[in-house]
């Protein structure tokens, strides 16, 4: 007699995003086995960067493998094409990145938060962190033109100034955030109900994370201290006030945690920068074309992400590998459903945030 | 039939579906249900199920393996049905035209009724849209719901249909 049954999670299910097809082997309700397809949305970036692009444009291409995470993206190959143009950006452009880069990061993980607790089964709780995050949308729209897609950065600056009136919009904007965050950490840390459906919950524990190579949040939950933030000295992240947060549980409620932490850090980042912003020019000439090769790094919301870039001295590129958070953390993410209740596996599969748009590029 | 008619009219269910795009959309559309853009003001609510929806909303340039998956939840959708395109690649490809991998839009496999522009498309974009799709709705369920009449009413009817006027202007040059 079969004492397992398999049950499918996606590729189109009310809780994804994004198409990513589960198959779970289930003994009663508990999962015993994971198998996971995410290449839906494979569309062939890296390949079209190398061919139909020039290098000036490739910029906002890669913005385009993911919204959610576009100034990452965006910014990662341009430092690598600055790099190998031999470019080094003035004090105020490099602050003018982070600090778009940060509120990036603040809305990202609103959303991460907001989409965990819609698929816990909160949908008051969706709702609330759904329009604190209004206030950080209305920002970036503010600064860089549109909510989302935002194509600031461009190769030798930024596209737009960051004028008086602007500054103290994100001043009093990430004032009344930082407020509502005070109430969210306190309703994520007593509340009884959402203790249930997340502590103790999707663990993964500390050597699991190491060995299935967590990147992120999730390493970060587990006690895992890992952020390229740290790691790199591309930007002034220490003097502007970057603490790493670490959590030791590994759970969907540590993870939690690590976020909200990381907003309210991000929030004073914002701040410092804002406050301490250096005079300069937002865009200036860079002349040549990239030849040679390019490793950058950045921290994206997710984690760690890669680029690689290799020029000859024309106009379009020989390679551009980009190597996302989400992919390395697939086989973490198969090792936590692993043991879990089947109910569990959209609240889990939410709190670790994955992109497939990111993986499948 | 009759019975559910005005229900239909306030509250157009969606159903979305991501068939390759960068995920800029699919927040947006979150965005335009929560609390600032609060599309449930119309009724809309955001359902997982093809059966029980009325506007599919797609984002995305239509990958090589969602298409399949396109088309099967379009014609799960039971009549009458609105398709919505978000975004400038699901209605034309966008900045992913020509990539190896991409269909360059939907409308070479499913019928769309409503573009929307932009990339990615803002949540009062997508609030136009859906009103929009609301309207469109409610005339198809009234031309599905009118009684047709098959013999009888060929002459009044064939007037108006272009092929039999083309069969009558061959007809008139023979003669």
């Amino acid at each position: 007699m079969k004492k397992t049954i398999q049950i499918p999670l996606g590729s189109q299910h009310i809780s994804l995003l994004e198409p990513i097809r589960f198959k779970f082997e289930c003994e009663n309700e508990k999962i015993i086995g994971v198998d996971a397809d995410v290449g839906f949305v494979h569309r062939g970036v890296e390949l079209a960067c190398t061919r139909s692009f020039e290098f000036k444009q490739v910029g906002y291409v890669v913005a385009r493998v993911c919204g959610l995470c576009a100034i990452t993206h965006s910014l990662s190959y341009t430092l690598a094409v600055e790099k190998l143009l031999g470019y080094v950006a003035n004090d105020r452009i490099k602050y003018l990145r982070m600090l778009m880069v940060e509120l990036d990061r603040i809305h990202s993980h609103m959303l991460c938060l907001a989409h965990t607790a819609e698929n816990a089964g909160f949908e008051a709780l969706f709702m609330q962190i759904m329009g604190d995050r209004e206030l950080v949308m209305e920002v970036q729209e503010a600064i860089s033109g549109n909510r989302v897609q935002f194509d600031y950065i461009s190769i030798g600056g930024v596209n737009r100034d960051l004028t008086s009136e602007l500054v103290d919009l994100v001043r009093k904007n990430l004032t009344t955030l930082s407020e509502k965050m005070e109430i969210l950490t306190g309703l994520f840390d007593n509340n009884w109900s959402l203790s249930l459906k997340y502590k103790g919950v999707g663990v993964l524990t500390l050597e699991d994370a190491y060995t299935y190579n967590a990147l992120g949040p999730l390493a970060r939950a587990s006690g895992l201290a890992t952020d390229v933030r740290a790691e790199t000295s591309d930007f002034p992240y220490e003097a502007l006030g970057y603490t790493m947060m670490l959590e030791s549980t590994g759970d969907i409620h540590a993870r939690n945690f690590v976020r909200l932490r990381e907003i309210v850090n991000s929030i004073a980042i914002c701040r410092n920068i804002v406050d301490n912003l250096p005079m300069g020019e937002i865009q200036e000439k860079v002349k040549g074309k990239p030849k040679g090769e390019e490793i950058v790094r950045i921290e994206a919301p997710r984690g760690e992400l890669f680029y690689l870039v290799r020029g000859n001295g024309t106009n379009t590129l020989e390679r551009v590998r980009i190597k996302t958070p989400t992919f390395s953390g697939i086989p973490a993410m198969m090792e936590v459903f692993k043991g879990s209740q089947y109910a569990d596996a959209p609240a889990i599969l939410a709190s670790f945030d994955p992109c497939m748009s990111c993986t499948a590029k | 039939m009759k019975f559910f008619t005005p229900f239909r009219k306030k509250s157009p269910w969606i159903l979305h579906y991501n068939a390759g795009s960068c995920n800029g959309c699919d927040i947006e559309i979150l965005a335009a249900l929560g609390p600032k853009f609060d599309l449930e003001r119309f009724g809309v609510i955001n359902t997982g199920n093809p059966k029980q929806s009325d506007i599919f909303l797609v984002t995305g340039p239509v990958t090589y393996r969602s298409r399949e998956r396109l088309v099967e939840l379009y014609t799960q959708i039971p009549e009458p049905k609105v398709v919505v395109a978000v975004g400038s690649c699901t209605t034309t490809g966008g900045v992913f035209r020509g990539m190896y991998n991409v269909e360059d839009g939907i409308d070479r496999y499913i019928p769309v009724d409503v573009y929307i522009p932009g990339c990615a498309s803002s949540p009062q974009l997508i609030i136009d849209a859906l009103v929009k799709a609301g309207e469109i709705l409610e005339s198809k369920s009234k031309a599905i719901e009118k009684p047709f009449k098959l013999f009888g009413a060929i002459e009044t009817i064939g007037n108006k249909l272009s092929r039999l006027n083309m069969a009558k202007k061959v007809h008139d040059d023979e003669d």
